[in-house]
């Protein structure tokens, strides 16, 4: 039984022309099941932004395929509210809380928008389901008329969660969701989102350069280098036994991980 | 009472209830720190640690004497380094102890780093301006000094302009730069913030050795308290403003005397255990001009009282090594 | 944000440029209903000095220079607002359109053409179209509109590509908006934003081209009163009677001045209000 919700095969993007040309990303497969939080882990050009974005839909592949419940994707352009492809099942938070909100939408115009485009229904009854939709990631109603000018930067990316889960999406894709913001806001977002994920049976995908937080929420990680998808397991296995040089490279560079790191030289551990 | 030995040395660097302000205009001003507080002694390091409104960033303005041209004033406190005070400095003063005595790495370093010069150009100039000597003698100080930084084909760097250099590469320029004449005091200010982890842990480690071979203090600004506890020994932790605890590191990760330094840590993701609920903090980081009356933190305090919410932000009450500024530190070992 | 909200927490400058304008529109309205004398008719010796019932005194003509001038206010004001405003609105509506543009041959020949016309002088380009055209008070508006909306294109186009790249519009995407949808609700409102920050100023240099260009004869014609028309009329008397060009001069200047401040009082507006 394949239960696997999204999936990408043998993914290659090339980014430049002629002698220019670089593979952002090179022969990649990544796949989530449902209820499952895994990660994406490199730093800058490593690819898993645009890994990220393939799988999101906004950028084609020059090479693979993308599977929905197990049914072909194409990135083509579809009609509003009427999806010949299920790509709206995939949704995505985006890592710049100040440039990833409409500046001239409030909080709640921009959900009830996604809302009505994605059920149809009356403007009044789409604004009522979105006040409650951001009350159910932290957003009171009178935050949610503001501009998002006026907001901080964990508020607004609660705006872009409630936003990203109006049309019911099965997998949620976050794109270091929490780089921009401070720490104390930090925490609230990562609650938020486990607990969404536990509620609604999401599948996440978290994109960070960030190992700790990596660790903190995924069941399973891929590590990526230029373009390659390195290695990939379960998230407690790779870190303490990472078997590929580079994310051995990459966890001894946590402040503070030599203390708890195993390392392997060889084959055998010391 | 008998002395017994010589007096001890004032700190290296001394900030005591450091006010500062924007001027915005008509004899108003807009506070954004009230009050700092923190020594730091010769060849010691201090970590500042805190978030979006706490001032730390003015705080490193107000050390390099650039409040001015940022807009602010000091108008409360004093500062003091190696003794003297420098709170009231004026620019050519500042231009003495800047690179001389205290040494600067900003967070972005093409913002430190002019984009049409060569790196040889930029460095020669901070190297003439302390040895001087001739075209020789400058220029292979500055392969000395590229080479200190560990930068790799340090003669080929020499002739690129900043562009041209990796993120990391140019971050040691511009902490080459700022060791270049010895300071006593490097203040960095979350150098590594923008740099891939890989190469933040150079950096960071290449600052520890500079600090070793140089004998520099070290005042860092991060809000990454791994960071702060690997580098170093004492912490001050700032919110909206104010000092709100000082320390020792591994004592303020261990059992913190102030609601926030707590919280900090529990919001930690390196420290969580997996799947567990990370404990936050409710509500926004509080901005310059919206300061609630009492103890700042207290709207968002777990242990706050009636007595937190009147009167003034309290000031650090020290007991032994420590100060915290929580009225009600004795009960956070009590609270859950 | 309602217009109530901004007018209360609009900065002094942007108020006393309001103001001026206000009261300068509402002169131009009440000045010629009130006054016994019509803008154009001949009520009193040429030149007759300033009186009662001839605060500004009398023109070359013998006409009421005070009736006159506020007359001219309105015709004045009228063709700044239409000459600035259209350009903008159509300017920038084709520009998002081209912006838009799937394929990269639309794109490059709206590139063409709209560097084709930006590349003259505007004054230039004004002058040779009311040649071609003729004058009077509609030739200049079309001379006006036709070499200015380019300027609006170009930067609306370029504004549009930008915010094809920004993450809330990626976002839309994502959220399977259609290309419409995106284009009227998410990229309109935020160029036009930026563009009508563009509107004041051009409108006290609209001003002075109108004013420039009645002056060499090419603009409105009298007797219709008309700043600039004005101006030209009275230069002669400079040297005996200059009140026939500086009272006029002070109000167009005064005009000028009024909306110059209002719109940096409202771009300051915008950058501290609206981050």
């Amino acid at each position: 039984m394949n239960n696997t919700l999204l999936e990408c095969r043998d993914i290659t993007v090339r980014f430049g022309r002629g002698s220019e040309a670089f593979d952002a990303v090179s022969d990649a497969s990544v796949k989530v099941v449902e209820n499952e939080a895994i990660g994406i882990v490199g730093e800058s050009g490593s690819g898993k932004t645009t890994l990220a974005r393939v799988l999101v839909g906004l950028q084609t592949p020059d090479q693979g395929d993308v599977l929905l419940e197990n049914k072909f994707l194409d990135s083509g352009e579809h009609t509003e509210g009427i999806s010949q492809s299920d790509r709206w099942k995939v949704q995505m938070v985006f890592q710049d809380p100040y440039s990833s909100l409409n500046p001239m939408l409030a909080g709640k115009n921009a959900v009830a928008e996604a809302i009505q485009v994605w059920t149809r229904c009356s403007k009044s009854k789409a604004m009522n389901e979105a006040i409650e939709l951001l009350g159910d990631v932290g957003i009171p109603p009178d935050q949610a008329s503001q501009l998002p000018g006026k907001l901080s930067g964990g508020q607004r990316q609660r705006v872009s969660v409630a936003r990203a889960l109006a049309p019911r999406p099965k997998v949620l894709i976050a794109d270091e969701p929490t780089s921009s913001i401070d720490q104390s806001a930090q925490a609230q977002l990562l609650n938020l989102l486990r607990r969404l994920q536990e509620e609604r049976k999401l599948a996440i995908i978290f994109i960070s350069h960030d190992l700790n937080l990596i660790r903190y929420l995924t069941s399973r990680v891929y590590v990526m280098q230029k373009g390659d998808i390195v290695e990939h397991g379960p998230t407690e296995r790779v870190f303490l036994t990472p078997s590929h040089p580079y994310t051995q490279t990459l966890i001894q560079s946590i402040p503070g991980s030599k203390s708890d790191t195993i390392q392997i030289i060889g084959n055998s551990e010391v | 009472m008998i002395d017994d030995g010589p007096e001890p040395l004032p700190p290296l660097l001394s900030v005591n209830k450091l006010s500062v302000s924007f001027r915005v205009g008509s004899g108003l001003n807009l506070p954004v720190i009230d009050t700092a507080d923190f020594d730091l002694e010769a060849q010691g390091s201090l970590g500042l640690v805190g978030e979006s409104g706490s001032g730390k960033t003015m705080l490193c303005r107000a050390l390099i004497g650039t409040l001015a041209r940022h807009g602010a004033v000091i108008n409360g406190g004093s500062v003091s380094f190696a003794g003297k005070p420098i709170t009231n400095l004026g620019e050519s003063e500042w231009r003495k102890l800047r690179g001389h005595q205290i040494g600067y790495v900003p967070q972005s370093s093409m913002a430190g780093l002019n984009p049409i010069l060569t790196i040889k150009s930029q460095l020669s100039e901070v190297v003439k301006d302390s040895i001087g000597g001739s075209e020789f003698d400058v220029r292979r100080e500055v392969l000395e000094l590229l080479e200190r930084v560990r930068i790799p084909r340090p003669t080929a760097v020499m002739r690129s302009r900043p562009h041209q250099l990796s993120g990391g590469m140019r971050q040691r320029v511009i902490i080459a730069a700022a060791i270049a004449q010895r300071p006593k005091l490097l203040i960095a200010d979350e150098p590594t913030t923008a740099l891939d982890v890989t190469v933040q842990s150079e950096i960071l480690a290449l600052i520890n050795e500079l600090r070793e071979e140089l004998g520099m203090a070290l005042l860092l600004v991060s809000h990454d308290l791994a960071v702060i506890e690997e580098m170093c020994s004492l912490m001050a932790v700032m919110y909206a403003g104010a000092t709100v605890e000082v320390g020792p590191t591994e004592d303020l990760i261990s059992s913190p005397n102030h609601p926030y330094t707590r919280a900090l840590n529990t919001s930690r993701t390196d420290r969580a255990r997996p799947g567990e609920v990370l404990e936050s903090i409710p509500g926004d980081a509080v901005s310059v001009g919206h300061w609630p009356n009492g103890c700042r933190f207290w709207p968002r305090c777990p242990i706050a009282e009636q007595d937190c919410q009147d009167g003034l932000q309290p000031d650090l009450l020290a007991i032994q090594q420590r100060a915290s500024a929580c009225i009600h530190s004795d009960r956070m070992g009590v609270a859950a | 944000m309602s217009l109530a909200v901004t007018l209360k927490t609009l900065n002094r400058e942007a108020l006393y440029g309001l103001s001026i304008i206000v009261l300068v529109i509402l002169l131009g309205i009440i000045v010629p209903i009130a006054s016994p004398n019509d803008a154009s008719g001949f009520v009193a010796d040429p030149l007759a000095p300033p009186s009662i019932n001839l605060p500004f005194g009398a023109d070359h003509m013998g006409r009421d220079l005070f009736v006159r001038t506020f007359a001219a206010a309105r015709l004045d004001i009228v063709l700044a607002v239409l000459g600035a405003s259209v350009p903008i609105v159509v300017g920038t509506f084709i520009g998002v359109l081209t912006g838009a543009a799937k394929r990269k041959i639309a794109g490059a020949l709206w590139d063409a053409l709209i560097n084709a016309i930006t590349a003259f002088p505007e004054i230039v380009l004004v002058l040779a179209i009311i040649t071609m055209i003729g004058g009077g008070w509609n030739g200049l508006l079309y001379a006006i509109w036709l070499s200015r909306w380019a300027q609006y294109a170009r930067l609306a186009r370029a504004k549009t590509l930008k915010l094809h790249e920004s993450e809330f519009v990626q976002a839309a995407k994502v959220l399977g908006y259609s290309r419409i949808r995106i284009m009227a609700r998410h990229i309109m409102p935020n160029v036009y934003s930026e563009a009508i920050a563009y509107a004041l100023s051009d409108f006290v240099f609209i001003i002075v081209v109108i004013g420039g260009l009645s002056f060499l004869g090419m603009g409105v014609r009298p007797p219709t009163p008309e700043w600039g028309g004005m101006l030209a009329e009275g230069r002669i008397y400079l040297q005996t009677t200059p009140r026939l060009v500086l009272f006029p001069g002070a109000i167009l200047s005064l005009t000028a001045i009024g909306v110059a401040l209002f719109a940096q009082g409202l771009a300051r507006h915008r950058k501290e209000v609206v981050r």
